[in-house]
Parts: C-alpha cells; sequence; structure tokens
C-alpha cells in the first residue's frame, strides 16, 4: 500500500468550511455552541469534537484590501511523529498501512504527553481523558475512499491520493513551496503555500521537540546500560574482591 | 551471644521497606512504559491499570521519601573530614588491606547515597505529579517536556544507583541486610564500620 496525503491549497479555498461539517457527519461529532469574537474563524480551536478547522488569516494590504487566507487544518499525519515518539502505551497511536497516525482509545491511558510531542498543537482528549484527533479518515482510506473532508471539498483546496503522485500532480500549480515534503519525515497533510509559511500561521520548519530527540536517542539507552552495568559491575566487584569480611574491617 | 545494637528503629525499617517495594514497582513500570513491554500485561493486565499501580506507587513512594528526611537527613548532612577520608579511599572497596577513618551511623557512602536519593527522588517526584495531574493543554507543553526530561533523567540515574546499593548492602556487606529485618547489629560489627556512632552512644 503506497502512502496516501492530503494536498492542501489555501489560494483556493473558500472559507465555505464545508470539511468541518463533512468530517463532523463521518465522526460522527457533536457541534458545539459558540460566540461571535469578531472572525469569521469559528469554532477558534481544534477541540475533541472537533478534528479539522479552517484557520482565517486576515493580510490587508495596499495592492489587496481584502487579502483573507484560508488554511485548512488538521492533523499532519507526520512519517516520524512526535506524538508516537513519546507515547508510553503501545498501540494507543499507531500507523496504518496508507501512512495515517491512528488512535485506539482503549489502549490510551491518558497520560497527555503526546499533547506536548505534537510540533503542531494537534491532539486533543475528550471528557473521558482519552486521545481524540484526526485519523485521515482511516476507515474510509481503508475501503479505498477519501477522506470526509477532501470528498466534500467543492473547489479542489483540499485534494487526496496517493502521496507520491499527488505531489508530482501538484507541481507547477504556481506555489512556492510544498511545506512538508520533507519535515518530519514527510508529512501526509501538505500545503501549496505561495507565501512564507508563518504568513499561513505555519511554523517555518517543524521539528520534533529536542528533548524527545535526546530522550529517545541517549536516555533510553542509558536506562538499561545503566542498569546493565550497576550490575554487572556490582558481579564484577565480587569476583575480584569479594565480600568485606569482618576480620578485613579496620 | 555477641552483644547486639540497635541501628535502626521499627519505623525506619518500615518505612525503608515501602520505599523499596514501591521503588521496585515505579522501576519495573517505568521500563515498561519506556521500552512498551507488552510482557508486563501478564502481571499489570494492560497499560491502563499499568498506569494506576505507577502512579499511586509514585504517591507512596513520595510519602515514604518525606519520613526518610528524619531518619537520615541530619547524619547525612553531618558531612565532615572522615567522611572525606573516606571516599577518596572509596571506602576500602577496592582493596582488602585498606582502613577507612571511623565513621557516623551512616558512613560516608550512605550519606552520599541518601542525599542524591533525596534529590533525585524529589525531582522525580514532582516532575511525575506535573505529568499526572496538568491538564491536556499545548501552553504548558513546554513544563511537561522538561517534567518528561526531569523524570527520566532521574529514573536513568535511579536505576543505575539503586542496584549498586542493594549489592553494596547485601553481597558486598554481609551482616548489613539484617538491620533491614531485625534493626540490631552485634557491637562488634558496630564498632569497625561505625566507630564513631558507638563511641556516642557509649556503649
Amino acid at each position: 500500500m503506497s502512502r496516501k496525503a492530503l494536498v492542501i491549497s489555501p489560494e483556493l479555498c473558500i472559507g465555505c468550511r464545508g470539511c468541518q461539517t463533512a468530517c463532523k457527519s463521518w465522526n460522527q461529532l457533536p457541534a458545539a455552541k459558540t460566540s461571535n469574537k469578531g472572525t469569521a474563524e469559528n469554532p477558534p480551536d481544534l477541540t475533541p469534537n472537533l478534528y479539522n478547522k479552517i484557520r482565517y488569516v486576515e493580510m490587508p494590504s495596499e495592492s489587496n484590501p481584502v487579502r483573507w487566507l484560508f488554511v485548512s487544518q488538521r492533523c499532519m499525519h507526520c512519517d516520524d511523529a512526535g506524538c508516537m515518539k513519546i507515547c508510553p502505551a503501545p498501540g494507543a497511536l499507531f500507523k496504518t498501512k496508507e501512512g495515517a497516525v491512528g488512535f485506539d482509545k482503549e489502549k490510551c491511558i491518558g497520560c497527555k504527553l503526546c499533547v506536548a510531542g505534537c510540533p503542531f498543537n494537534v491532539p486533543r482528549y475528550d471528557e473521558k481523558d482519552k486521545i481524540t484527533k484526526c485519523h485521515l479518515c482511516s476507515d474510509r482510506i481503508s475501503q479505498g475512499l477519501e477522506p470526509a473532508c477532501a470528498k466534500t471539498c467543492p473547489t479542489g483546496a483540499i485534494s487526496y491520493g496517493d502521496r507520491d503522485s499527488i505531489m508530482r500532480k501538484t507541481q507547477g500549480t504556481g506555489y512556492q513551496k510544498l511545506y512538508g515534503e520533507a519535515d518530519l519525515g514527510g508529512l501526509g497533510v501538505l500545503y501549496a503555500f505561495i507565501d512564507a509559511p508563518k504568513v499561513y500561521g505555519m511554523e517555518e520548519s517543524p521539528a520534533i521537540p529536542e528533548s524527545i530527540v535526546f530522550w529517545h536517542k541517549v536516555l533510553k539507552p542509558l536506562a538499561y546500560w545503566g542498569i546493565g552495568g550497576a550490575v554487572a559491575a556490582s558481579f564484577l566487584h565480587y569476583a575480584v574482591f569479594g565480600p568485606k569480611k569482618d576480620e578485613e574491617v579496620k | 551471644m555477641s552483644t547486639m545494637v540497635k541501628k535502626a528503629n521499627a519505623f525506619e525499617i518500615l518505612n525503608h521497606w515501602v520505599m523499596a517495594v514501591s521503588f521496585i514497582i515505579l522501576a519495573v513500570t517505568g521500563y515498561g512504559f519506556l521500552f512498551h513491554l507488552e510482557q508486563l500485561n501478564s502481571i499489570f493486565g494492560n497499560f491502563n491499570a499499568m498506569k494506576n499501580w505507577h502512579n499511586w506507587s509514585g504517591v507512596v513512594f513520595t510519602v515514604s521519601l518525606f519520613f526518610t528526611i528524619f531518619n537520615y537527613l541530619p547524619v547525612s548532612l553531618s558531612f565532615g573530614g572522615d567522611d572525606i577520608g573516606w571516599i577518596f579511599k572509596a571506602g576500602g572497596y577496592f582493596s582488602r588491606k585498606a582502613s577507612v577513618p571511623p565513621q557516623d551511623r551512616l558512613n560516608a557512602g550512605q550519606k552520599l547515597l541518601y542525599l542524591i536519593v533525596l534529590l533525585l527522588g524529589t525531582a522525580i517526584a514532582v516532575s511525575g505529579f506535573i505529568i499526572w495531574l496538568m491538564p491536556a493543554a499545548a501552553d504548558i507543553r513546554k513544563l511537561i517536556l522538561l517534567s518528561h526530561l526531569v523524570h527520566n533523567i532521574g529514573f536513568v540515574l535511579m536505576v543505575t544507583i539503586i542496584p549498586a546499593h542493594i549489592y553494596l548492602a547485601t553481597l558486598a556487606n554481609p551482616g548489613t541486610f539484617r538491620i533491614m529485618v531485625y534493626g540490631t547489629v552485634p557491637l562488634e560489627w558496630a564498632k569497625k564500620r561505625h566507630a564513631k556512632w558507638v563511641q556516642k552512644m557509649g556503649v
């Protein structure tokens, strides 16, 4: 199975929020009451019942006083995912054969470390303290269907397909940077940005937090070298010097 | 029958056992989380149950760590010239003939071990409670990541130091382990290893 991906083109997005609605509909997530905060961005943030949303960025300039950018956000389905790296419960977060980062609430132990491990602020916790987030409609894509957001998008701002071929197809469509081509081992959600990522509210070069990399590469090996070394040194000492017998103590 | 002297009272013995058992549960479950040891499911059932064992053993460990303060902190802080002399001779552990300066109720190595355990234990406890009790929110991400790092550095040091402590208190020094059971040692044994303490008791 080849890796699947979404390519999102903010310039094609009209901010209709059909993707938000389709996602809620497929995943049977309830709506939430929100209040007007003086922006069309609504709801203002991902929640346990909102796996994707559109970020509204207003960028008025002299040439274009009404430049609005609509950035569809969700789990980025990293190849090298910080949430999976830090997760202490096997199987709570896992890779599907399509390359999506799925989750299993039964196996989630509610430690919340994935929230700290994610470079994109994606995982949310439900009322039972279990992880929820976009799973790339893994139940749909495993059956050869598109994710609900891509299926419903009326303008082609969200397109879905084999990661390699969809990246090739996007080439020459006028973007300046294909965001996520190589970051974190290559993201499963790519953005065709015509401007700097930070204009769209994205970090220039997202990465797994350094402390997690250090923990993974240094502390984890030390955890068994340390105890192994201490036990081995004890046996070696016992063999070479032996116990301190009472008559030897001065 | 040789004369026995009391080295540890019942409370100290009990507290040390509580700490030891909770530490072992914490270390085993800690390894389980670190390396995804699903074999441990045969003991704990599943990782959700293992998390509860880990967290509540952490509470027990923290309480017992608090009580050690009364048993070991004052003597451990009285670190003097004889203790430094002991350290320079590595406790005489690397020679059959070395003689070391007279020691307190705790020798210099035990004092150092206690101070390290108090420091690491506090760091592990505080960082553990932060990870456990803080909400799932990205704005405290830095704090959680720091706690995760501190918790794991503490873990690595603890699982390296404690096996050495267990070895030194059992195989390496015959006659020491009985303190954890009876609290008493033969006077002659104490005179050789804790001369200053015996002198202070005026036996």
